[in-house]
């Protein structure tokens, strides 16, 4: 079974901006945020997590994305 | 709306991009050079390590401007802190040294400067720089040019080129537009963190500090910073370890053979990023496009340095721009026309590149952890050692 998409968190505290995750990330291009980190506005349904395992100051968090709103009939 | 029109367009002006940049405005070529920053090589993710040799090699003035200290060797420690010297002062000191005619091997370079620097020199060889102007797509047109999507100060808008150069760094998105296998391996992409401090001597060398137990798929090392500063900095690979390169830094700082020399240590500048410990990309052209620099992962795969081949990859590619957009098949910029690019890379450094790649690959297959850290620490000294065939990467 695929991974659920997730959604990503940030620590921008903690974040040194050095795009290590964007660089590790196997997303289509314009996964970015631009603080150059991978995207948080939207869900990634890859899901592979390698991006939080990269980052140096381990300032990356993720919860399961909600599942899109199905619309009422 | 088409507003524009250039021979190139290159997207990024670290030093690959801005040198691509020069050489094909002074041989006639338009020339567009977008940045996305406002301050170029801010927030810095580099250690600015680079030989004199690279410099000159591409005809960059050693300024003051970007100089923060000059380098006459290296010293290379295994786990326990025994160092092998290679002090060029010592070795030869008729040619190497501080003295009015001795001249250093290398420089720490400050990389906001630096970048400036090459970005200004692209800039007084007539090449049309813009910054905050962030590259978006790009879409092969059928007359053989291409256009060229940007973003600058929050507006859209389109420019013609024959050939886009991608030139935008570890976190490229340019090969992607074109559909190109750029993906690095999480064995092979680094994690990294440095400090920049004050109350750490150094000695004009750059010090690599070996062994699983500091930097677990990589190495530390501490440099002159210039004004009496230092950087201490490491990085690993993230599935050698169960934890995050500030981790490692600070095990490194407290911990290590050095920690009587770091006591001291007051943190000035925090920085980091990724280096890619890997293989060039095998495909660095599609049509109408080129990638150079990290874009194309022209990063030297033992030590990590990418500012050299950043610096000599631009130029390669630019001496291979001019002539074809100069030359009788101009029309055609498909990807076949392009890939004659890859091919005189791969002659002038790609070939030493995969060589030094399999040679790193060996040590880290090694599964033995002090059978590894001593191939290591043999694998570097050897590297820098004088009379090393890869003297000149
Ligand atoms: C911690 C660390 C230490 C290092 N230390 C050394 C060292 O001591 N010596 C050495 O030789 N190398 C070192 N390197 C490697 C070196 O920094 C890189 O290899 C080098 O910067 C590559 O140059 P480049 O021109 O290819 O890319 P970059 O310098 O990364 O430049 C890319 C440029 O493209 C711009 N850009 C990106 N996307 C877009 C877009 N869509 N639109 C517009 N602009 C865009 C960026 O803003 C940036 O200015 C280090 C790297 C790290 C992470
Ligand atoms: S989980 Fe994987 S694909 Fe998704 S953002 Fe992180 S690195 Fe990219
Ligand atoms: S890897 Fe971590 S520190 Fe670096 S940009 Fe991404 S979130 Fe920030």
């Amino acid at each position: 079974m695929s991974k659920p998409p997730v959604i990503f968190s940030i620590g921008w505290n903690a974040c040194i901006n050095c795009g290590a995750c964007v660089a590790i990330c196997p997303q289509e291009a314009g996964f970015i945020s631009p603080f150059d980190t991978i995207a948080v506005d939207r869900p990634c349904d890859i899901a592979c997590l390698l991006c939080e395992q990269i980052c140096p100051v381990d300032t990356i968090d993720h919860v399961v994305a909600p599942p899109p709103e199905t619309a009422l009939t | 709306m088409i507003t524009h029109k250039y021979d190139i367009v290159v997207i990024g002006s670290g030093p690959a991009g801005a040198t691509v940049s020069r050489f094909a405005a002074r041989a006639g070529l338009s020339v567009l050079l977008v940045d996305k920053k406002q301050e170029l090589g801010a927030p810095i993710q580099c250690s600015g390590a680079v030989s004199r040799h690279a410099l000159e090699e591409v005809g960059l003035p050693l300024a003051e401007e970007y100089i923060l200290e000059p380098i006459y060797g290296f010293a290379i420690y295994d786990q326990a802190g025994k160092a092998k010297k290679i002090d060029y002062r010592r070795l030869k000191g008729e040619v190497y040294g501080p003295g009015p005619d001795r001249k250093p091997l290398g420089y720490v370079v400050d990389r906001r400067r630096f970048d400036r620097y090459c970005m200004m020199l692209a800039e007084r060889a007539g090449v049309e720089t813009w910054l905050k102007t962030e590259g978006l797509g790009y879409t092969p047109a059928a007359d053989g040019s291409c256009t060229v999507q940007l973003r600058r100060y929050n507006q859209l808008l389109e420019v013609r080129c024959r050939v886009v150069v991608g030139a935008d760094g570890l976190m490229s998105q340019v090969g992607k537009w074109a559909g190109l296998q750029t993906h690095i391996k999480i064995t092979e992409l680094a994690g990294c963190l440095q400090f920049i401090v004050d109350r750490v001597e150094t000695d004009g060398l750059l010090e690599i500090i070996t062994g699983h137990e500091w930097a677990p798929g990589g190495y530390a090392w501490v440099f002159p910073k210039g004004n009496g500063y230092a950087e201490i900095g490491l990085g690993v690979i993230s599935t050698m370890t169960e934890h995050s390169a500030q981790w490692h830094l600070d095990k490194f700082m407290r911990q290590s053979f050095f920690k009587d020399r770091f006591a001291a240590a007051r943190i000035l500048e925090v920085q980091g990023g990724g280096v890619p410990l890997a293989a060039p990309l095998r495909t660095q052209y599609a049509d109408n496009l080129i990638l150079v620099g990290d874009a194309a992962r022209h990063v030297n795969p033992i030590t990590g340095g990418g500012i050299h081949t950043a610096l000599s990859g631009g130029k390669i590619a630019a001496d291979f721009l001019v002539k074809h957009l100069q030359g009788a098949e101009r029309e055609d910029c498909s990807a076949g026309a392009l890939a004659g690019y890859q091919s005189a890379w791969l002659a002038a450094l790609g070939d030493k590149m995969w060589k030094l790649y399999h040679a790193k690959t060996a040590v880290f297959h090694q599964e033995d952890i002090p059978t590894r850290d001593a191939y290591l620490f043999k694998t570097m000294s050897d590297y820098f050692d004088p009379n090393s065939e890869y003297k000149k990467i």
